[in-house]
């Protein structure tokens, strides 16, 4: 079925079979269902599989480094309010390299939709571990299995008091097209970690291990508690899916926090020279 | 010859005050500063301080005269020490007709002792040792001190007490008015009320605020932190988004963002913080989104010292980033060029979709000295943007290489930027034509913009230029009229890269050339080096402080004994 953000002539670099597709026609379809319009929506990335992503996406877009996508976001926000912000990469890009961009721009709360496709593994640079991979995944560099402890993305998030933290599993397309539809609805940071296969370097971590391993938060479940939240975040076998937290009184705005409300686009502001001219006088 | 005996420009006073950071001396000179300009005399003055908030021993210089002056000189005609570490630390700048002013605590020998401490004792605050002070010199060089008084009613709004120490201060200085043998630099009260006095910081606030700067991101760090002050406090004013970033990593790239959407955005940093950019900076050059980067140098590597000066970065300005992409390194030398250049560097990011970095260095940011009137509505407020329509190409591929630069939402066009090689609408693309398209297309505005190089500033008509560039400036000047010599001319540059042919072109008139670093690399010389200019001997420092006048005049001479 043809969708809005269809993208002519590209060349989509992805193996068959991968997680990667299932996020696309995903996005898409929840940008399509959300009426946002192509020319206000920015998606930036940073490198990796994951980070391809925007490239198929008829949108703005801005193909960053691996690890900035968080930042240059922020700068296009703070740079224009009005425009819908959405930060794509893998777990190695949005955790690894960008970790510390990661915990700041929680911080911030800056009003973006930030989408990481956690394969478990580094699929770009062939089957590195990720900051996520499980304990013991074998590869060509972590020879013995991996012994370091995995990061737990939702926990760090809850403990920095993100707005909205959600997983997602896209081998249950319907479920996860409800949370990432809230997600963009949400306004504020809304973390979106979603459980996708590398069918090509991660043979652990599959469309079945992920199901297996993973149950869906019900109605009985209160996403705006926040303590239960964090407990569920500490949860790794079965891991929960769902909204974990969404903050029922959405906290200010870092963009309006610095600019106020309805703030002019940066690239129509212009300074009043006769302004600078007192303020140089007063010297 | 040694440093006192240089002979030196006799229509001007300098002042050294020396004591430990804590103790108040950037107070007493900024009274100091006011009242003398009020007095009518053009005064610079210029700081040297430890990486350190309290204790330690850091001088100011003041400079007082009746020519515009803009540079430090080592041997003083005044000194005066507000403890005892600073009387020794500042002996080396002392001669034998220096006066020099000590507390009757600490003095010895042939300090003149005075109260301050005990003065001020008995007006109730130690911190009236400064306000004494002020009093005393000018007292010592019987100035009218109503100008005193005003510059500290300015200052202190209200506090009659000080007042009243300043004038106590003033009669013990009358006292000791036969021990100065100055003559005092003839004044010129009206003529200075055109002129306006602040640091380097400040002129380059005022020329990114010129240049339309409506973003700041950045990370602290001296000497760059006062640039990022003084937009945070425009911030109140007008219309700019400014934001402490995680790191200069995120500064950079936070600057791309803005930039892409539409924004004037820049950052500030020095050397270590520059070199976590490189990355950012590459990405600049391969999406052509445009940044302006404020670089004041301090000396490296590493940590280096972290309150002194230096000009060592300037290869690293040239040079970092990976792969080749067009860039242009601006290094300004006075007040008013720190506003022409802040301005320039918008323009030129804007206009050519390029890194502009702004190489300023502490001795630049922190001296202060005087601007005349300036006439802000002359900077035009341009924008480069286009409005899109649909089909729009990010990265067209005109004759001169500049793709005209549409943001998201500013009409019907999506805008592809991408940090891959990628095609002209910004796809990834390894299509061996098009990277050498692209390439090419980046080379053309490399072209482009090396048109617009400045030529340097050349004063005298000499044969033997002595070239500069940036903040020695007004050393350089200072220098060569205390040589007084008639074969020499000094070249200064501001527009440091890219060089082009014809801007170089002026140095062809020379019988040879001298080129005067504050640095250890002499990394300008090698630039002009790589354009067939040849260079007949280099004057390089890289102590932490900027030349002193009346050294660099003796390392001129050193350097063109030979010639003459
Ligand atoms: C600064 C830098 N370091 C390393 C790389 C190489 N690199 C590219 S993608 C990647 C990791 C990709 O892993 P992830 O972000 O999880 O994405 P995936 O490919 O698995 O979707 C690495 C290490 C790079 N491009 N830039
Ligand atoms: S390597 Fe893995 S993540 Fe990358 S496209 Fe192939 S399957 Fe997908």
């Amino acid at each position: 079925m043809s969708n809005l953000f269809d993208k002519r002539d590209v060349d989509v670099a992805w193996c068959p079979g991968c997680g990667n597709f299932g996020i696309l026609k995903l996005v898409k379809e929840v940008l399509e269902e959300l009426e946002i319009k192509k020319n206000s929506l920015v998606n930036v990335s940073g490198i990796g599989q994951a980070a391809k992503t925007p490239y198929y996406i008829d949108t703005n877009m801005f193909g960053v480094l691996h690890g900035r996508a968080l930042p240059v976001a922020t700068g296009i926000k703070l740079s224009n309010e009005n425009l819908c912000v959405v930060a794509e990469g893998g777990d190695g890009d949005m955790y690894g390299e960008g970790g510390n961009h990661f915990i700041h721009t929680i911080r911030r709360n800056i009003d973006i939709v930030h989408i990481v496709h956690n394969n478990m593994v580094y699929g770009l640079t062939k089957g590195q571990a990720s900051p996520t991979s499980q304990k013991g995944f074998v590869t060509g560099v972590q020879v013995d299995g991996v012994i370091n402890e995995p990061f737990n993305p939702l926990a760090v998030a809850l403990s920095l008091k993100a707005g909205f933290v959600s997983r997602i599993n896209i081998g249950n397309i319907k479920h996860a097209k409800e949370v990432l539809k809230e997600a963009f609805l949400y306004k504020g940071y809304a973390l979106v970690d979603i459980l996708q296969p590398c069918v090509t370097f991660n043979k652990i971590n599959t469309y079945d291990w992920f199901s297996e391993n993973s149950y869906v938060l019900d109605d009985s479940y209160d996403a705006s508690d926040f303590e239960q939240a964090v407990k569920k975040s500490f949860e790794t076998i079965p891991m929960p899916i769902g909204v974990l937290y969404k903050n029922k009184n959405s906290a200010v705005t870092f963009e309006e926090a610095k600019r106020g409300r309805d703030a002019k686009p940066l690239h129509s502001v212009t300074h009043d020279m006769a302004k600078i001219q007192r303020l140089f006088e007063s010297y | 010859m040694t440093v006192e005996q240089v002979k030196r420009y006799n229509g001007s006073i300098s002042i050294l005050i020396g004591g430990a950071a804590g103790m108040g001396i950037a107070t007493l000179e900024s009274i100091l500063n006011n009242a003398f300009k009020k007095s009518g005399f053009y005064v610079y003055s210029t700081k040297e301080f430890m990486s350190r908030v309290r204790g330690g021993s850091n001088t100011t210089l003041i400079r007082i005269s009746d020519t515009p002056i803009e540079a430090p000189c080592w041997s003083v005609d005044i000194s005066i020490a507000l403890d005892a570490l600073a009387l020794k630390h500042m002996q080396g700048r002392c001669h034998k007709d220096t006066l020099i002013f000590a507390d009757e605590a600490f003095g010895e020998g042939n300090a003149i002792l005075v109260a301050m401490k005990e003065s001020a004792k008995k007006f109730g605050n130690a911190k009236y040792a400064n306000t004494y002070i002020a009093g005393m010199l000018f007292g010592v060089l019987s100035i009218d001190k109503s100008f005193l008084l005003q510059s500290i009613a300015e200052h202190f709004k209200g506090d009659e007490v000080n007042k009243e120490v300043a004038e106590f201060g003033y009669e013990v200085g009358v006292k000791l008015e036969n021990k100065s043998k100055f003559k005092l630099p003839k004044v010129d009260i009206e003529g200075l009320k055109k002129f306006h006095q602040m640091d380097g910081t400040t002129a380059s606030g005022f020329g990114f605020l010129a240049g339309g700067c409506n973003m700041l991101t950045a990370y602290p760090m001296s000497p760059s932190t006062g640039v990022l002050n003084f937009m945070a406090a425009m911030s109140k004013e007008f219309d700019i988004a400014v934001e402490q970033s995680e790191d200069e990593i995120a500064s950079l790239h936070m600057v791309l963002g803005g930039w892409y959407a539409g924004a004037r955005a820049m950052t500030t940093t020095s050397g270590g913080g520059f070199a976590l950019m490189g990355e950012a900076l590459s990405l600049s050059g391969m999406t052509e989104t445009p940044a302006v980067i404020y670089l004041a140098q301090r000396p490296g590597p590493a940590t280096g010292l972290p309150t002194r000066s230096e000009q060592g970065d300037l290869n690293l300005a040239v040079y970092s980033g990976h792969g080749p992409f067009p860039r242009v390194v601006l290094a300004p030398s006075c007040l008013k060029e720190c506003i022409n250049y802040g301005y320039l560097a918008f323009e030129l990011a804007d206009r050519f979709g390029i890194p502009a970095i702004f190489l300023s260095d502490q001795y630049l940011a922190d001296s202060i000295s005087m601007i005349e009137d300036v006439d802000f509505a002359s900077y035009e407020q341009r924008r480069y943007i286009v409005k899109t329509q649909e089909g729009y190409e990010r990265y067209a591929d005109t004759k001169d290489g500049i793709s005209p630069r549409g943001i998201p939402g500013f009409g019907d066009g999506l805008i592809c930027s991408v940090g891959d090689e990628h095609d002209e609408r910004g796809q990834i693309t390894e299509d061996y034509n098009m990277r050498e398209r692209m390439v090419a297309k980046r080379a053309r505005k490399n072209n482009e913009l090396i048109k617009e190089a400045i030529p340097p500033e050349v004063y005298g008509e000499g044969d033997i230029a002595i070239v500069g560039w940036g903040s020695t400036k007004g050393s350089i000047s200072e220098a060569l009229q205390n040589l007084n010599n008639p074969d020499l001319a000094q070249v200064h540059f501001a527009w440091v890269y890219p060089l082009s042919k014809e801007q170089l072109s002026v140095l062809g008139n020379f019988s040879h050339i001298i080129v005067v670093e504050n640095n250890a690399d002499g990394a300008f010389a090698n630039q002009l080096r790589l354009h067939d200019i040849k260079i007949y001997n280099q004057i390089l420092q890289s102590n932490g402080f900027n030349f002193f006048a009346d050294q660099l005049t003796l390392m001129i001479e050193e350097s063109i004994k030979e010639i003459l």
